[in-house]
């Protein structure tokens, strides 16, 4: 496909000559985000203003050109692929952070600002922005409310949508508006809250209102090992059920301790089934009385070999292996597959045998690292693309996985998106009651589904999804 | 609430017993273009602009069952007609709460709740129900069940339809079942209070672990709520050197109302300017919220309003007798997506026959 005569040349009337890539080898680097699918854009401009958003999205508007809003591209569910072509909206030249109001705890950034940088940022004023991907220190903030994404700290501060108080968003007609802002309580229907998570489809986002935390003055940071993911779970399960709520509660299989400690030599125990990373906060009181509750509620789940970070060093180095296992999984196999789905925090045991199960079938090795607290897990499965057979069996592998996720009660991402990986399996968890009712949404929004389409809604052109289940269990036609 | 419609015809009192029940009876109204009220326990009954019609009394309060509380899983479905009382009931059996204290307690519904977004002083800690809400299910005019999210803590499968509905105040559908994230009870929980006004309050929201709740009166009153490890708690109660509330205050609290009143937020640095001349009020001065109990006239009413405005918050009616409401308005200044709010309630209620001229949209 190629863009509509002479609309490349109004695009660079918006954002110049050099800001509107259409080279068929230059477009080749936007093809791709994190995910597996990739479809090479028609054009990608980029665009360093709100004014300028605004401008190339009517332009899109008035030919019918879809658009895609894009960050550092590293989302995991093909949120930023251009799967119907198009313009990829990049927005990594609007990186300023605007404001930090310490007396507030809210900062006013553009979108590409990376996570981790307003971190660091707020750090001079002893504040942070809680959210944590392990993308942290690509992945922007636009992309983040875009996703609604996660980390392993929302377990105790949630997730992107807990902390985003306003946003400055261009529509599909490409006006351009304020939703929300640091008041609670605000009159009217929350649109912020209906925007956060619509994965570009709803909307580009150009500003972002967040809410900045106080650095706790104390964290305590505690690795366990674990004969089995049974134990672990059980051990999770546990801490919570006495009324501790840590701030990050993860897991990792053997598969990925191994992994981790070949290439990090954090420490971890390899020799155990599973690892448990626990983390609290707060002021020095809480973190040592929690900490030894913790402790002991471990070691009466069959936890061993536990170990306490003693210097903020230490602290760094367990998180850098938690946080950097997809890549060290490439020790394994130099390519994965990295899934997402979240189950009721019980059935850990049960979806992760199941995972397991599906890998010994499709003969593919998978590592389970993921956050337990939340019940949200993401098995990698590890292959070799260059075994061209072999992504039919990764995909059947996938689908088989997330299947099980269903089955057991779960939901089909905990905080990668639906994207264009899972919109075919949205009928799996929702009638088509619910989907027409997110449709009236997507209508009344983009009538003419400018704003990425082909994403989240299941595309009636492309391949029905039908499998059996494995775990024995029908999908529960009681959603309630 | 009106009671009667515009002929002076007493509205039809439906108590459906089911959510496929209600949805058929919502249904059947709005094929009719009969008005439909949605009623939980009724003690929100007061918010909003007076009706413009009301043909139908749509009752949820026989939906009134616990659907599924898994403990070790800490989440909680619902019907949306059991009140928050039977509800803390029934999850206090797990050492487990719903952290949500509203005013004009108790009997308050979770739809009720839902719908208006009202809140309480836990809100400093938890967020409200737009963070702890995992799924919901509405019944549309249509007839249609439509359910968003799910039970599971996380979840970014779709759009995010629960916060569509919450504080819509049943003007897109009713909501008919809601699943929440629930919480354990904290291992340690201590109130103390004081009489030194806005100066302790700020001085209890700066101590090194923050209060789960704190609420400051227009007496001066200051009522601190720590929670969490008890060593922490403990440190930060006897510096503040406060004496301990008695027993039951939280729930004194929030029995607070009023015949006439109203809800204020704005920017939390702003609120001590926005209550400044007011007699008396109640606030929770961390989150950038107060409650007003209206002793002036409506002119005043509006003054006030339009200063709170400026100060870039609102001003919320929550109750007042039909006439004095028609002179405020219950919402003040439309927000500036008023017209997208408007194709939203249209895609959604085509014939506006839910709430008709009661919410904003």
């Amino acid at each position: 496909m190629a863009l509509p005569k002479g609309v490349a040349e109004e695009l660079r009337r918006i954002v110049g000559r050099e800001s509107v890539v259409d080279a068929p080898n230059d477009l080749r680097i936007f093809e791709r985000d994190g995910s597996i699918e990739g479809a090479v854009p028609d054009a990608v401009v980029l665009a360093s203003t709100t004014k300028e958003v605004s401008e190339v999205i009517k332009v899109a508007a008035k030919h019918r050109i879809p658009v895609v809003p894009r960050g550092a591209g590293t989302g995991l569910s093909g949120g930023a692929v251009t799967i119907r072509g198009g313009i990829a909206l990049q927005v990594t030249r609007m990186r300023r952070i605007l404001e930090i109001d310490p007396i507030a705890q809210t900062a006013l950034v553009e979108p590409g600002v990376v996570n981790q940088e307003l971190s660091l940022v707020a750090g001079q004023q002893g504040l942070f922005y809680a959210p944590d991907p392990s993308s942290q220190k690509a992945c922007t903030i636009g992309g983040n409310a875009a996703e609604n994404s996660g980390g392993p700290h929302c377990l105790y501060y949630g997730v992107t949508t807990n902390h985003v108080l306003g946003m400055e968003v261009v529509l599909a007609d490409g006006s351009v508006q304020w939703v929300s802002g640091d008041t609670p309580d605000r009159v009217g229907l929350d649109l912020c809250g209906v925007l956060v998570g619509s994965e570009g489809t709803l909307c580009a986002i150009t500003k972002i209102k967040v809410r900045l935390l106080r650095v706790p003055p104390s964290v305590a940071t505690l690795l366990a090992a674990f004969p089995s993911i049974e134990a672990a779970s059980q051990a999770v399960s546990a801490v919570i059920a006495h009324g501790i709520v840590p701030a990050a509660l993860e897991m990792m299989d053997k598969v990925t301790v191994g992994a981790v400690e070949a290439h990090y030599h954090a420490g971890y125990p390899t020799d155990a089934g599973a690892v448990l990373l626990v983390e609290v906060d707060g002021i020095a009181e809480s973190t040592r009385e929690l900490m030894a509750a913790i402790t002991d509620i471990l070691a009466n789940n069959q936890g061993y070999a536990m170990r306490e970070a003693q210097t903020p060093a230490e602290r760094d180095l367990l998180w850098a292996g938690r946080k950097g296992a997809i890549g060290a999984l490439g020790r394994i196999k130099p390519n994965y597959y990295l899934h997402d789905g979240v189950v009721p925090r019980s059935r850990l045991p049960q979806v992760l045998s199941a995972v397991g199960e599906i890998g010994e079938h499709y003969k593919l090795p998978v590592a389970n690292v993921f956050h337990a607290g939340d019940g949200n897990l993401h098995p990698n499965i590890l292959f070799d693309l260059r075994d061209r057979q072999v992504l039919h069996q990764v995909e059947g592998a996938g689908e088989e996985m997330l299947r099980a996720v269903v089955e057991l009660g779960g939901a089909l991402s905990g905080e990668h998106g639906i994207g264009l990986e899972k919109s075919a399996f949205m009928p799996w968890i929702y009638s088509e009651d619910d989907l027409h009712a997110m449709h009236r949404v997507k209508d009344v929004l983009d009538a003419d589904g400018i704003l990425n389409p082909g994403k989240i809604f299941p595309d009636p052109s492309r391949k029905p999804i039908q499998l059996a289940g494995r775990t024995g269990l029908a999908v529960e036609a009681k959603w309630w | 609430m009106v009671v009667s419609n515009r002929l002076g015809k007493a509205p039809t009192v439906e108590k459906p017993a089911s959510a496929e029940e209600l949805a058929r009876r919502l249904h059947d109204a709005a094929s009719s273009r009969l008005a439909v009220v949605p009623v939980g326990g009724g003690r929100a009954s007061g918010m909003g602009d007076v009706l413009q019609r009301c043909d139908v009394l749509l009752h949820t309060t026989r939906l009134d069952r616990v659907i599924e509380h898994v403990a070790s899983d800490m989440v909680v479905s619902v019907e949306a007609g059991i009140t928050l009382e039977a509800l803390q009931g029934q999850l206090a059996k797990a050492g487990q709460f719903l952290p949500l204290d509203p005013f004009n307690s108790p009997g308050h519904t979770i739809g009720g709740l839902l719908a208006t977004g009202w809140t309480g002083p836990l809100r400093l800690r938890y967020g409200s129900p737009r963070d702890f809400l995992i799924g919901v299910r509405v019944a549309l005019p249509d007839g249609s069940l439509a359910t968003g999210g799910g039970r599971v803590v996380k979840n970014v499968s779709g759009y995010d339809m629960m916060k569509l509905h919450y504080g819509a105040l049943g003007s897109l559908g009713v909501i008919v079942a809601a699943s929440f994230k629930v919480f354990p009870k904290p291992l340690h929980d201590v109130t103390v209070s004081s009489r030194g006004g806005w100066a302790d309050a700020e001085r209890a929201l700066s101590t090194p672990i923050a209060p789960s709740a704190l609420e400051l009166l227009s007496d001066g009153r200051v009522l601190a709520r720590y929670s969490g490890s008890p060593d922490a708690v403990n440190r930060v109660v006897k510096e503040l050197g406060w004496e301990q509330a008695e027993e039951g205050v939280w729930v004194e609290h929030a029995g607070r109302s009023a015949e006439r009143w109203a809800r204020i937020a704005v920017p939390k640095g702003r609120l001590r300017d926005a209550v400044a001349d007011l007699q008396e009020w109640w606030a929770s001065p961390g989150a950038g919220i107060a409650h007003w109990s209206i002793d002036l006239d409506a002119t005043s009413v509006r003054a006030t309003r339009a200063k709170v405005e400026s100060l870039g918050g609102s001003l919320i009616m929550l109750a007042a007798p039909d006439d004095f409401m028609r002179e405020t308005g219950a919402w003040g200044a439309p927000p500036s997506t008023l017209e997208i709010q408007r194709r939203l309630k249209n895609a959604f209620d085509p014939d506006h026959v839910l709430n008709p001229g009661r919410f904003v949209v």
